[in-house]
């Protein structure tokens, strides 16, 4: 095998370097879903690709690039994980389409890396037949040797090739183990003759096929690829757009279809029946599995996970959880961002002559960007406790608890992970709907992903709650804060829901579909993992604010700026910087906004950093930084809640902002869609063009209808209760 | 929405066909999948009442004719132990799956 082939003390050839005119590798990864083609691709190329243990984590196809131990330049492909080449969903079918050359760009694999589960080995072998008979080089990667061996599984490899036809090298992907010589493997592979068919049909049906092969050998497949695409054909009852296009093939199907019959062979189950059944023999000549007594640990956990009242209490606390951790493991950290920010403004602002550098500075920068920036740690953990649940096993367990709830709805349990990736962000969200093989399914749920409170709501909530909410703990040590948070997520979860089912009983209407849903082993979350995920979303954050959002609050202190007003220089100099600000652009804009948003117990400065928030949702907390900033007479940035809880009507002397006014804005943003990217990748994902647009103008609207509406309902009824 | 509590006759099938260790076993009838008790074994007859869509995908992941599945847990949707995989699937499925139940003794060494 070539692992042991490998040269202990191979003198290390200098750096590597490849002839010129040596032409690029290009090598496919494909396989089941959840096999770690991923976790391998990073380990091959250095990138850092996204990981999780469930079906559909990637959704595209990513390229990256690596050299050989001799120094031959890949091109490698990380692709969606697919079962078989049947596939209906459009993330298997760009999975498919790179298999059989038929992608937009050209890509065609070299060689093709199947990488397959080493502990599920015979399902993984079905899609690996399949693609064996492409008539393109294969290498199988076997991988999670290590959970394999855990299960008390031995793989037998000689006899596994000899079995297969094709190199197999064993991995242990998670610990870059066996990628160089997984390597070498696709150099060699790239020089055997093409793999073929591994079992033979019996003659009947090789005859009954015959018309069918013959129409795609004369289209321009190989024997062994067109004798692959008759059985799969068959196998499926629906016709594939490109049968039309071989002239006499779906004449040639139905005729097979027929002649099978005849000899008591059902179509349908006929390449099933045959790959399974050579495939049980592979199994049973390479792989031997200790008999395990009593009930595995997975199976053990969703005896508690799964459990029919312990299941949903545990989600439910487990969120409770993650949004008091929200409040309690972040406090200290923002507390500690907050101060080094409000010290740095204020030594900023002491070193600056007076004046409106100094003001853009202090109010526009610091009090604006620096606002936002305090809510790193609030983001950090909730990515902390969605990677924990993305790498445990956990999400799938949740889509099956939610598929009763799910189906009442219109929609199945599996509908229900695009959702829960939505409470980091609605773009993934949206992007993972593609796991979704039925078309108005997938249009419902990417309508509603938005609807899931995302990390940019996060510094919304947080800074309203934290402002407005006492901080009282409640019996069993949840705090009132941390509930408030809980009920809004709760909010947008429900909201979702029930706006998915009115779609699916109108405007997309269908049956429901049944979950067919593989629930994988539960794992360790990998520390390496969730430091990535955790790493690579503060920075986006980070740069986030410091890009989007700083330009942002420059345009905005400008508008809040000028132009200069004249004020009276007898009154007081929170008077004059107040009077200044209304007479301010934005002043002047605030002033038109505010009639739009008196209903809801607004003034003129929510409404104005309401409309900025339609940029990006946590500009909305940079605005009221910078109005705030601007409007005060303080020589210092002090912390924005500070401020909004002694803001005062100038003519009632009343507390602008109630706990009632702050509940409203919340549900206001739990609601309203603020984010130009979730818009762009709804007219992308639901069609492009004239259809796209359409779709994402309906999501815009009645998300909007449904904000204001919500938010108009708490006021009006709160004040109604006396509140 | 479930048709396993409707038919009272049938659930009982499985259990009944435990015999003794030289005793006959009583073959169980054919049922659909759906009526099996967690904790129980049964051989995929047909697929014939789901989708044809469903069908084939079920077939990929290895749940085709002639495969004997346990079941893992049973409520509104099911698990199953298929080839060592646990798949979770929706009721509309299960109910659309003819098996034969097997008798619980006979738990083959299965990877
Ligand atoms: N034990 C073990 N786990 C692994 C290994 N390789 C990957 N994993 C884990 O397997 C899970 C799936 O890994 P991914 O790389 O996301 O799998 P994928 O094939 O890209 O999945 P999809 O994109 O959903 O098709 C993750 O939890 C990994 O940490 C391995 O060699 N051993
Ligand atoms: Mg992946």
């Amino acid at each position: 095998m070539s692992e042991v082939a490998a040269p202990v003390v191979e003198p290390t050839p200098p750096t590597p370097r490849a002839p010129a005119n040596e032409a690029v590798l290009r090598l496919a990864l494909v396989g089941n879903p959840n096999t770690g083609k991923t976790t391998l691709f990073n380990a091959l190329t250095g990138l850092r690709q996204r990981v999780g243990n469930f079906a559909g984590v990637t959704v595209e196809r990513v390229e990256g690039f690596f050299r050989t131990t001799s120094g031959r330049r890949v091109s490698c492909l990380d692709l969606p994980g697919s079962y078989s080449l049947s596939a209906s969903s459009p993330d298997e079918q760009i999975a498919l389409e790179v298999l059989l050359g038929r992608a937009r760009d050209g890509w065609r694999p070299d060689v093709i890396v199947v990488v397959a589960d080493a502990a599920h080995l015979e399902r993984n072998l079905f899609l690996a037949s399949q693609v064996i008979e492409l008539g393109v080089p294969v290498v199988i990667a076997l991988n999670q040797m290590d959970a394999a061996e855990a299960k008390g599984i031995s793989i037998d490899v000689p006899e596994l090739i000899d079995a297969l036809g094709v190199p197999v090298v064993p991995l242990v992907a998670k610990r870059g183990q066996g990628i160089d010589a997984l390597g070498r493997a696709c150099e060699i592979a790239v020089t055997l003759p093409a793999p073929s068919r591994r079992f033979t049909l019996a003659p009947a049906v090789t005859e009954a096929l015959a018309p069918m092969v013959e129409r795609l050998e004369a289209n321009g497949l190989t024997t062994s690829a067109a004798e692959l695409e008759a059985l799969r054909l068959l196998s499926i009852q629906h016709l594939e757009p490109h049968v039309a296009e071989v002239p006499g093939l779906d004449e040639a199907r139905r005729h097979a279809a027929v002649t099978l019959g005849q000899i008591g062979i059902a179509p349908q189950r006929l390449e099933s029946d045959s790959r399974y059944g050579w495939i049980g023999e592979v199994v049973a000549r390479a792989v031997t599995t200790k008999e395990q007594y009593g009930r595995s640990l997975s199976d053990r956990i969703d005896g508690v996970v799964l459990h029919r009242v312990l299941g949903p209490v545990l989600f439910i606390a487990l969120m409770a959880i993650v949004f008091q951790s929200v409040f309690t493991w972040a406090a200290p950290m923002q507390d500690a961002i907050e101060g080094l920010i409000a010290t740095l403004g204020t030594l900023v602002g002491a070193v600056l002559p007076e004046g409106d550098l100094r003001s853009l500075v202090v109010d526009g920068i610091f009090a604006g960007v620096g606002g936002v920036l305090v809510f790193l740690p609030q983001i950090s953990i909730l990515f902390l406790v969605i990677g924990i649940l993305e790498d445990s096993g956990y999400m799938a367990r949740a889509a099956f608890l939610m598929d009763r709830v799910m189906r009442r709805v219109g929609l199945h349990g599996r509908s229900f992970i695009p959702m829960l990736s939505g409470y980091a962000c609605a773009v993934p969200g949206i992007m993972a709907t593609r796991v979704i093989e039925n078309r108005q399914d997938r249009l419902a749920t990417i309508m509603v992903v938005p609807l899931m409170s995302c990390s940019a709501r996060l510094p919304v909530y947080t800074l309203l709650i934290g402002t407005f909410v006492p901080a009282s703990t409640l019996p069993l040590g949840f705090g009132l804060q941390g509930l408030t948070l809980l009920g809004m997520y709760l909010l947008g979860t429900l909201a979702a829901l029930g706006v998915a089912a009115i779609f699916k009983r109108t405007l997309l209407k269908g049956p429901v579909r049944p979950m067919i849903l593989e629930l994988p082993a539960y794992r360790w979350p990998s520390v390496r993992t969730l430091g990535v995920t955790v790493w690579q979303r503060a920075m986006l954050f980070v740069r986030r604010a410091g890009t989007v959002i700083m330009a942002l609050s420059i345009v905005l202190w400008a508008m809040a700026t000028y132009p200069r007003t004249s004020v009276d220089p007898s009154e007081p100099e929170v008077v004059q910087a107040e009077q200044q600000l209304e007479g301010s652009a934005l002043g002047q804009v605030g002033k038109l906004i505010e009639p739009l948003v008196r209903p809801l117990g607004y003034d003129w400065k929510i409404g104005v950093s309401i409309a900025a928030s339609f940029a990006a949702r946590e500009v909305f907390v940079s605005t009221m930084g910078t109005i705030y900033g601007v409007g005060s007479d303080e020589e210092n940035v002090q912390a924005l809640g500070d401020r909004l809880r002694a803001e005062r009507n100038p003519e009632t002397g009343e507390p602008v902002y109630t706990t009632l006014v702050a509940l409203g804005l919340m549900v206001f943003y739990v609601f309203a869609l603020m984010c130009m990217s979730t818009t762009a990748i709804t007219v992308r994902e639901a069609g492009g063009g004239k259809l796209g647009w359409s779709w994402a103008a309906i999501q815009f609207g009645y998300m909007l209808a449904l904000a204001y509406g919500a938010a108009w309902l708490v006021y009006t009824v709160g004040r109604a209760l006396g509140y | 929405m479930s048709l396993s509590v409707s038919l009272p006759v049938l659930p009982t099938a499985p259990s009944v066909a435990t015999g003794g260790p030289d005793g006959l076993l009583e073959a169980a009838r054919p049922c659909t999948l759906s009526q099996c008790r967690p904790g129980s074994r049964a051989t995929v007859l047909g697929l014939d009442d789901c989708g044809s869509d469903e069908a084939c995908r079920l077939r990929a992941l290895g749940l085709c004719e002639g495969t004997a599945v346990s079941i893992v847990d049973s409520r509104h949707a099911m698990v199953l132990d298929v080839r060592g995989t646990r798949l979770a699937l929706g009721s509309a499925l299960t109910a659309g799956i003819t098996v034969q139940p097997l008798p619980a003794a006979a738990r083959s060494a299965r990877g």
